[in-house]
Parts: C-alpha cells; structure tokens; sequence
C-alpha cells in the first residue's frame, strides 16, 4: 500500500506549489483529465516524453504550442505503448553505445484516453506489458469518445446516456474492468486516481515514478461536456465518484490489490448521478427505482468483503 | 445571396442558431447552407456558424469570406484575433453585438465602418444555465435583421430544429427567440445582400512556388517546451474568480491543485494568485475554496472595474 | 568482399547488418520471415551489434520504428502484403513525421481471396504515403538499393522513411549470386546516422509530429514532404554514383536496356522486368527494335527520365503486375500522366495486366505484347487493356468450381465449355 510515512506527500501541504504544466491549453474549461495530468506532471517532472494516441489530449501540442516542458510525440488512436517501446528503446540504444549522456535520459510516459486504452489500444499495451516495457501509461477516462462528442466506449457506464445511447435507459452494456484486465498481465503497477483526490495521486505518481516496468495509471476524469454538468462541479463530482464507491481507488502491486481509500461511509450513488446530465433521466420525470436500485446493487457488491 | 455568420463560445449555441435560421429561411422558400465550424478548442472558445441563403442554388461553399450580417453572441470576442469576428467586414455588413454597451461605444471602440446594432443583453450573462438559449436568441434578432422571415417561420423553425429537447425547452427558446425578433423591429429588413465577385475586374491571387525548406524546418516539430502560454485561453471567461486575500487563509493547495489549466501559482509567500491570461473561467476554485475567498464575477465587470482602476491610476 | 549464393531475404539481411542498424522492431508474415530470423540470429550469436523487438502487430511496428527513428537511432523493418497494409495508417504517419528508416516490403498479393505469391498491389497501396519506393529486381539489387535506401532517407533534403521492394518466392526465397561488399567499405559508402534535430532529449525538448489547424499549415507541412520527395531524384542520383565509384554497380533511378534505338519499348518494374530483357534479346536476335525501360524508383516518380528515354518512340508496351479495380493498371496511368501533351510523346501506349498473385509471364506472351503493339502502331488504333490469361487457365478455374459446387447451368453458358 501507498506508504503515508514514507512519502514525500504526508498532508495536502506537502503537494508541489510550483505547477510545470504550461497554461493556455485547448483543453476544455473544467476539464478534470486536464487537472488529473496537471497534478501528474507536477510530480513526474520535465524529464519525460509524452507519447500519446488519438483523443482528447491530441490537441495538447497543436503547432506550434505545446504545455510541455519536455517532449512529446503524437501516435495513432492503436499504437501509442508501440511508440512508448520504440523511444524507449532507442534511448537504452544510445545511452549504451554512450551516444547520449546519462542526464539527457527520458522517462517514457504513454497518454491516451478511455477510447484508446480500453479498446483500439488494447493490444498495444497488452503487448508493451509482455514485453516488461519500462514506462508509465496514463488513462485519462471520461468514459466515452469524449473528443468525437461523447459517444458511447468500452469505459461507459451502465445506463449514462451518450451521443450514441440516448435511449431511454441510456447505455446497454457495463464499464470494462481495465484494472483487472491491466493487472491480471502481472505488471509492476497499476493504481487508479482521480485529479479530486490529489494526495492520493501524488503518491501513486511518486510511487510510479520509483519503479522500473509497466506502470498502470487510469485516472477518472469528469468531463463537463460529456457528463452534462457545469464546469465548477468537475472536483465535486469527483469526490462524489470516491465517496459512493463508483471509483475505488487502488493499486496493484506484487500480485495485491489494496485500496487506497475506503469510502467511510459510503454515499448512496445516487448522490453522485443526480449531478450529472447523463443519468437525468434517472431522476425525470420520474425516479427509476429498478435502475437505481441496480446500480447501486453493482456497487455494493464491489465493496462486500472489501469494507 | 445573404451571407450571416454567428460567432460565439462552445456551448452557446452558435450551431444552433445557425441552423434555427436556415431552416427558416428554408420554410420561406430559399435556398439555404448552414454549418458550424470547430477548431481545436472546446466549450467557452471561440467558435462560429454561418448561413447562406438565396433565391438561386448556392454554389458557393466553406467560410463566409465577406458576409452581410455577422452576430457577436458574446461581446467578449469581438477583440479577440482568433475569433475572427471583424474578418472580412465592409461598410455594407451589418455587426449584431450582444452586449452591454450602446453602439456608439462599438463603432468608437472598432473605429468601424460597419453599421452596429445592439442585442441588450437580458437576464443574468453570468449564468451558464442560460449559455443554451443564447443561439435562439440570436437567431430570433437575425430573423428580424434579414427582414424576409416571418415571426410564424422563426417559430416553426424552432419547434423544428430542437423537437428533441422536449415542449419545455422549446418553449423557453420560443419565448427568447420572438422577444429577439421583436426587439429588432426597427431595423427589420436593414440586412443587404452585397454583390458577387466579378470575373471581369477581380484582384489576381498572389501565388507564389512553396519554396522548398529541408525537414529540419519543415518537419511538423516544435522545438521548444511551454510555447503555449501565448494562447491567451483567459478569453475564454465570462466569469471571473476574483481572491479576497483578507479571507483567504492561505490553503493554497486547495486552489492551486485543482485549478486544472494551472492558472493558479503559489507565491514565496504562500499566497494564490491567479493568472487571468489563461483562466479559463471554470469555477472550481470558488466551488472548492474551503473559506469561500473567491468571488465569481461577471467579465465584463471585472474589466470595467480595470478600466477605472487603470484611469483613477493615471488620475 | 564476397560473392556468394544468397536469397533475396538473405540479401536484405545482409545489407541490414553492413548498414549496422541499431534498432528492428519486427513482426513475422510470409515471405518476409526469413529476413528478422536471419538478423535475430546474428545478434543472438553476436555477429551483429543491434536490438530486435518483435511486436504485436505491424501497426505497432511502424509505430515503433517510427518512433526510434524520431529519438535519433538507424532502424529498419521489413513486411509484406497484408502486414503492409495494417500498418498503413502508420506508414502515412511515420513519413509525416520526416523520420528516416528503411522497410523491406516483399511483395505479396493482396487478400480477398488470400495467397502467398507475388504481385504488386501490396506496395502500390503505399504509393501516396510519403514514403519513397525502390523496386529490385535481382537479389544482388536487393543489398545495394537497401544500402542506397539509407544515404537517400537520412539525406538533410529528404528525410523520408524509403520503401526497398522485392517480390516474393521469385526474390524472397530465390538464391542467386550475390556480391556481399566488404564492411569497410560499406562505413566509408554509409557514414552513421546523424540525427542533427530528430531527438528526444532532456537536454532538448522537442513535440513531434503535433496536429495543425486548418488548411493552409496543413498545405504547407504536406507540399514541403512533396518537394523533399520530388528533391530526392537528385538526391538518388548523387547517390547512385557515389555507389558506382565504391562498388563499380550503378543502380540508375530507370534501368534502361537496349533503349536508344528502340522503336517499341517495354516498360515493367520488379523481378519480372529480367523476364522482359530476356524477351528483348530475343526479338534483337529476330531483327526487331526493341528495348526495355524498368523504372527503379516509383516514388518519386522518375518523370523527367521517362519522358526523355521515350521520346520518339513509336509505341510502349505497359506491363502492369498490379490492378486498380474499375481502372486497371496503376504503372500505365502513372507513365500516361507523365507523357501526355508532349510532342514527342510516343502515339500508342498499350496496357497489359500480367503476373498477378505470382501467374508467370512467358516468353511468347511478352513476344506477342510487342506484336499487338507493333499493330497498333500501324493501325493507330490502340487496344483495350489485355490480362494475359489463357483458354485452359479459365478451363481449370472452371473445374474447381465444379468442385467447389458452383451452379453448374450458369457454368454451362458462354463459349468456354471444355
């Protein structure tokens, strides 16, 4: 488990006071993947290639801006852990053949969003795993398509409604389980985080950062205009997401799942639907108890035998 | 032909209005092409729609180069470059600003040629539950403007494009749209349609042969880190977040960790400040502040206020 | 120095290693496979200094060597067929991103339906990706234009990843003798990879290949890759003399045999193009003016080359180891598009469609092309293209369909009963 008395980040004090991401991103106002990475980066620090996939933070680095104090390099929405592999084992290359010096090594660092990580980009990253790639893969999730309009992923919620599932009970299938299916390639570290629990974050990311190996991170990131909400809420939400138990926060390490942060007591979800646009109809015209008490149900069992 | 662009933020509505008012030129019997155009940017950035309509087929496509009517949603853009507003503007194009302000400080502040009418703004700018209905309500003056649409076309052309939304949101967007239309009775019909590009006395494109660069310039790299603070993404606010530093209790992890542009720096003193160059105006610092030391204010006050703080300053 | 029997897989092997490649993410697919076992088991045994990785796909591969190439290290790849075109998204991609490196295609035809033999429709679908192509025709061609292939991609008036192509089984997997050059003298040919400004460094932040917006910076990034593109002709032809004063071969952007006097001229790329000089020497050996033009690059397109080695004359027989559906062959539009409007432009351009999925292409068949040529001449009248396929092919295809239970009363109509 994240180590409270080992980490550098004891109390929120302890959080750095000096942001290194650059300002005047296109990112969207209230953007909560934008906070999660800013958060992020603040703890990896500049000495970092940036290697992204199809999605929302594509428009990060639109020529010739960039928030970066160090490199990027853009992929496709398929391939970014391929790309991870390849900087990756260049830099190895040349620092071996003593071609570039020991300082001006990188930390590879792999972003993309839901859409990539929990389908196109699969198989890439299942492979980067296999193949013990050292690098540190960010998910930013927004459970959906965020940057085509919010249609419906492999990360969307049972029954949110979305630019594809705007039916009356919204989304028909289940949020994918990336963390099991991420842990179960036994990599050295995967943690949940989310940008509304920055302590939380710090940690993990320092932890990270002190590791070798495939280093998992998916950060639930609230998104204003795929979740239909006003900007101001994006942390209230995403406290909201920890306090009912939608979003457990937890890292695997030597084969251990252990959670981070119990919910204590747990909110009943409904608390953290009701704020968003996408489960309205949930609550109007008329409460859905059945699909209420379903969801709540799905979290419950989570947390049995955890709490 | 007319020619009208809308211009405003994501989330106003720009696409909307632009296609409330093509169909009702539609239902008027026109040719019509709407379509909104996107950059990278999202909700609170510059974006723009346009419209043409003619009595002919339209051939003509893309952006509107030299457009008759433009509409300003959001009175915060018109100075700002890359928003484009004042682009391709004529003596003979009409400027709709929804704003604060009388014309006569517009045409002084453009020092513009164009003639301008005003769209008082109604209700409360600073709230963002009513950032929708401003498309309706542009649409509704733009109507009136071009002086060839019934208030009946406006009405069904509504009914017509938001019928997912629901009777209730129509309704609120009926009532935004006509009250639009109405108030621009005077200036009914005050849009003219410019005339076309001749063949027979137009000015030559300036083509040049794209010299060749070799790929350590012409590679799509940028060799530097942090050139995005030239984005002044703090034109983006329609609201502001102002610190009370006699409330503030100096928790600046609060602000400054949440701020997700990372707009809020920490001073050696521990203070918060706020970089109002790239606020984007979201609000998560006065939501989050645990002794409520931000105030949201609304832009346009906070730069009048400026303005009279820099002139008492002169004073 | 060495001559020995090798394969064209082997071939490409070779000119990997003498080009002391750092860095080859991999993905096995036939016929290419002999090329990443050859250069694993080198660097298992420690013949050869360099990484291989393989991937999980080829998209990932292209990613991969994209990548490192973006970083600062020589990498090479090879493919085929259909690995090509998974990854083609990234072949556009990686050329965008000015990034140098090297890729063996070995030809293959395309599925549906599926097959391992040759033909071109695998590395045309490449054409318009950025990347520059060299067709080989014989293994020792394979070694030399793999070691051209670098000079020209790293070239500061390039950089562009270059396509070096063999066709499959009739290259792949055929030995011939080949000269393998000393090492030495490939270090004095191929000096190493020089970065200059393609890094990621701590010490030199860099944002590759970052989105644009709009279309004037996009017009603008796109025609600066066509201008290095069409640079490199003259970039090839540096090269290729440089490599002629090293190596005493000389590897011109357009191999041009028996051309001058020619009156009708073959044009064909690939392996088979040594199937059409034996033909020409033939039809010498009959009294007829005939010669063969095997353009080496496709792109860029030697346009300046054809246009002047065609001049006057009297017509050309295009033979195209290809198809573009509901067009026809892609060589004959490309040669059509470059000749047309000019004076001396020959009048008959005639159109054949042969070698697809590896089908052979026979003496008598190239001898009959030039006939039909020879007529249209006369007549001024060109004909419509021809696929050289024959009476008893279509009687066998016939029978496996029996076999394969098609309706035997639709198969029963037409004029091919046997």
């Amino acid at each position: 488990m994240t180590d409270e008395t080992t980490s550098a980040f004891r109390r929120m004090k302890d959080l750095p006071s000096t942001h290194l991401l650059g300002t005047g991103t296109p990112m969207c106002s209230g953007c909560g993947g934008l906070q999660a990475l800013h958060e992020i980066y603040d703890i990896l620090g500049e000495k970092t290639v940036f290697v992204n996939a199809a999605g929302c933070m594509t428009l990060l680095s639109v020529y010739p801006f960039t928030p970066f104090r160090g490199s990027w390099l853009y992929t496709a929405m398929a391939s970014a852990p391929a790309g991870a592999q390849g900087v990756r084992d260049a830099l190895d290359i040349l620092l071996e053949k003593k071609r570039i010096p020991p300082e001006d090594d990188l930390d590879v660092v792999v972003l993309t969003g839901d859409g990539s990580a929990y389908g196109m980009g699969l198989s890439a990253t299942s492979g980067a795993m296999e193949r013990d790639l050292d690098f540190l893969y960010i998910c930013y999730d927004n459970e959906g398509y965020g940057n085509t309009g919010q249609q419906y992923s492999g990360a969307t919620p049972h029954a949110a409604k979305t630019a594809t599932s705007k039916g009356a009970h919204g989304f028909a299938g289940y949020k994918k389980d990336l963390f099991s299916i991420w842990a179960a390639h036994k990599p050295a570290y995967v943690a949940t985080v989310i940008g509304s629990e920055p302590l939380d974050l710090a940690r993990k990311i320092e932890k990270a950062k002190s590791m070798k190996g495939p280093r998992m991170i998916i950060a639930l990131a609230p998104c204003p205009p795929g979740w239909d909400y006003d900007p101001k809420d994006s942390v209230e939400i995403g406290k909201l997401a920890v306090k009912s138990g939608v979003w457990p926060l937890k890292e695997y390490v030597d084969g251990e799942v252990v959670h981070t942060k119990l919910p204590h007591p747990r909110i009943p979800i409904e608390e953290y639907l009701q704020k968003q646009g996408r489960f309205a109809h949930l609550f109007t015209p008329r409460r859905d108890e059945a699909l209420l008490a379903q969801l709540q149900a799905k979290v419950d069992a989570y947390w049995e035998g955890i709490e | 032909m007319y020619r009208i662009r809308f211009h405003g933020r994501g989330g106003q509505g720009m696409k909307t209005a632009s296609r409330i008012l093509g169909t009702a030129f539609f239902l008027e019997g026109f040719e019509v092409q709407d379509a909104p155009r996107y950059g990278a940017e999202r909700r609170g950035a510059p974006i723009f729609a346009y419209v043409r309509a003619a009595r002919q087929p339209i051939n003509e496509r893309g952006i509107i180069q030299r457009p008759d009517l433009v509409i300003v949603a959001d009175d915060s853009l018109v100075p700002v470059p890359a928003a484009g507003v004042l682009g391709g503007l004529t003596a003979n194009t009409l400027l709709l600003i929804n704003s604060h302000d009388p014309a006569e400080t517009w045409t002084e502040r453009l020092r513009c040629r164009s003639p301008i009418i005003i769209l008082p703004i109604t209700g409360e700018v600073e709230d963002r539950a009513e950032m929708p209905y401003i498309g309706a309500t542009c649409a509704g003056a733009a109507a009136r403007l071009v002086g060839v649409i019934s208030r009946e076309a406006l009405a069904a052309a509504i009914r017509e494009e938001l019928v997912a939304l629901g009777p209730d949101i129509i309704e609120r967007n009926l009532d935004k749209a006509l009250a639009a239309f109405d108030t621009m009775q005077a200036h009914a019909g005050a849009v003219s349609e410019a005339a076309e590009v001749l063949a027979s006395s137009y000015t030559p494109p300036d083509w040049i042969n794209l010299p060749f660069e070799d790929a350590r310039r012409s590679a799509p790299v940028i060799h530097a880190g942090l050139t995005s603070v030239e984005v002044k993404t703090g034109l983006w606010r329609t609201l502001r977040p102002v610190i009370d530093y006699e409330r503030c209790v100096h928790c600046w992890w609060v602000c400054s960790s949440f701020c997700p542009d990372g707009a809020i720096a920490v001073t050696d003193e521990k203070l918060p400040v706020i970089d109002y160059d790239h606020c984007k105006g979201c609000m998560i610092c006065v939501a989050q502040c645990p002794p409520h030391a931000i105030e949201a204010v609304p832009e346009h006050e906070a730069q009048q206020q400026e303005a009279s703080d820099k002139q008492g300053v002169g004073k | 120095m060495s001559r020995r029997l090798l394969t064209g897989n082997a071939a490409a092997a070779w000119a990997a290693r003498l080009a002391r490649v750092d860095y080859i993410p991999a993905f096995p697919i036939t016929p290419q496979t002999e090329i990443i076992e050859s250069l694993a088991n080198w660097i298992d045994n420690g013949e050869m200094a360099g990484r291989l990785v393989t991937l999980e796909s080829e998209h990932s591969m292209l990613t991969a060597a994209g990548a490192a190439a973006a970083t600062g290290v020589r990498v090479y790849s090879a493919t085929s067929s259909q690995g090509l075109l998974y990854g083609m998204e990234m072949l556009y991609n990686v050329a965008g991103w000015r990034t140098p490196f090297v890729l063996t295609n070995v030809s293959r035809g395309l599925s549906a339906p599926i097959t391992l033999e040759a033909d071109h429709n695998d590395i045309l679908a490449a054409r318009d990706s950025g990347c520059l192509q060299i067709h080989c025709a014989t293994c020792q061609e394979v070694l030399d234009s793999t070691l051209m292939a670098y000079r020209l991609a790293e070239d500061e008036r390039v950089r562009l990843p270059v396509i070096v192509n063999m066709d499959g089984f009739y290259l792949s997997f055929t030995r011939e003798p080949v000269l393998i050059p000393a090492a030495s003298d490939v270090d004095a040919f191929l000096p190493p990879f020089d970065p200059e400004n393609i890094a990621f460094r701590a010490s030199a932040p860099a944002s590759q290949a970052v989105a644009v917006l709009g279309g004037s910076p996009y017009s603008y990034f796109r025609y600066e890759m066509h201008l290095a593109a069409m640079q490199a002709l003259e970039v090839y032809e540096e090269i290729a003399t440089k490599f002629a004063e090293k190596f005493g071969r000389r590897h011109d952007a357009v191999e041009a045999y028996h051309c001058e006097d020619a009156e009708i001229v073959l044009v064909m790329m690939g392996s088979f193009a040594t199937k059409a000089r034996a033909a020409v020497d033939q039809l010498r050996a009959a009294g007829q003016a005939v010669g063969l033009l095997r353009p080496r690059l496709l792109r860029p397109f030697p346009a300046a080359h054809l246009q002047r080695l065609l001049a006057g004359k009297q017509g050309v027989v295009v033979i195209d180891q290809n198809l573009s559906m509901g067009k026809g062959g892609v060589l004959h539009a490309e040669l059509a598009s470059v000749l047309y409007g000019r004076k001396d432009a020959p009048p008959i351009l005639t159109s054949f469609i042969g070698g697809l999925g590896g089908r052979d292409i026979t003496a008598e068949e190239f001898f009959e092309m030039v006939k039909v040529t020879r007529e249209a001449v006369a007549s001024g009248n060109t004909p419509p293209p021809r696929l050289l396929y024959n009476r008893d092919e279509l009687r066998e295809v016939h029978k496996l369909q029996a076999i394969a239970h098609v309706e035997r009363e639709e198969l029963g109509k037409g004029g091919d009963k046997p």
